[in-house]
């Protein structure tokens, strides 16, 4: 998906993760930071060249849903372009240090997807710190390589 | 997981889903797929086809094997899930028009998962 696409995204899910109650709604907070800052890794990606940005969405690793010359949507297997996840799948071509950086922190994040959502760990403080301050790294990284566009809209 | 962990969860993402607006259909539709899943277990659990450290995580990744067998006990909840999770590529990882319309679709089949697993009770 195109980078401006990505950019549309987070801003929504930073806005709704605002309006959010770190702990009493842990797991949408949680979703949402983990949902933009894997937007914001993709961008990164596309921005670097290290992946494709056309217009179809990821459904499993190597296949997409691309659209067809009759406005319908089938899915296809296709290079890489979005990721779903940091690691999935892994990107094998050379990433530059930044977007790697980007990727260490959604790692963090990661770390606390199934454990937290799935297997009843419950949430703390300390943990939405750690949360929080790895995502805001992730965007700072992208603010930084995209100057000029604004993250937060 | 306990059943009443699943349900405990499940809630927990319902009472936050109510935060968000028309216009946050990617989150109102990943809190279709995360609290249905819950549901679903609820679901397997309660009807025995699965212990509660037998968790399905998501229907995709299921084997065939053990889709089809969890589909003799709760074929119309399975497909309900799996729908909520084809929802997801072109509306919340992608930017296809129409995401308000897809969110309602998967919050309908979000109830109808949560009214299998309470009718199981």
């Amino acid at each position: 998906m195109r980078v401006t696409s990505h950019i549309e995204k987070i801003g929504k899910l930073q806005g709704l993760r605002q309006r959010l109650d770190p702990l009493e709604d842990f797991e949408l907070w949680f979703w949402a930071g983990m949902t933009a800052g894997t937007h914001a890794v993709n961008a990164a990606l596309h921005h670097a060249g290290v992946t494709g940005d056309d217009d179809m969405f990821a459904t499993q690793p190597g296949v997409y849903l691309v659209a067809q010359p009759d406005g319908s949507m089938k899915n296809e297997f296709r290079p890489l372009g979005d990721v779903l996840h940091v690691g999935r799948p892994k990107v094998e071509a050379p990433v530059p240090d930044d977007v790697a950086a980007m990727m260490e922190q959604m790692e963090i994040i990661e770390h606390y997807r199934d454990p937290c959502l799935r297997e009843g760990m419950a949430p703390t403080a300390s943990i939405v710190k750690e949360c929080d301050i790895a995502l805001h790294s992730c965007m700072e990284l992208l603010a930084a390589r995209l100057p000029g566009v604004d993250l937060a809209s | 997981m306990q059943v009443e962990a699943h349900i405990a969860l499940a809630r927990r993402i319902e009472a936050s889903l109510r935060k968000c607006g028309d216009a946050d259909y990617e989150m109102k539709i990943e809190s279709a797929m995360l609290a249905g899943t819950h549901w679903l277990n609820v679901l397997l659990h309660r009807l025995g086809t699965n212990r509660a450290e037998q968790d399905v995580f998501h229907t995709y990744l299921l084997t065939i094997n053990e889709f089809r067998r969890l589909a003799v006990a709760a074929a119309p909840a399975l497909q309900a899930l799996a729908e909520i999770e084809d929802i997801r590529p072109p509306y919340v990882r992608g930017n296809l028009p129409g995401g308000e319309q897809a969110a309602e679709r998967a919050l309908g089949l979000l109830s109808d998962i949560r009214a299998a697993a309470l009718g199981a009770a």
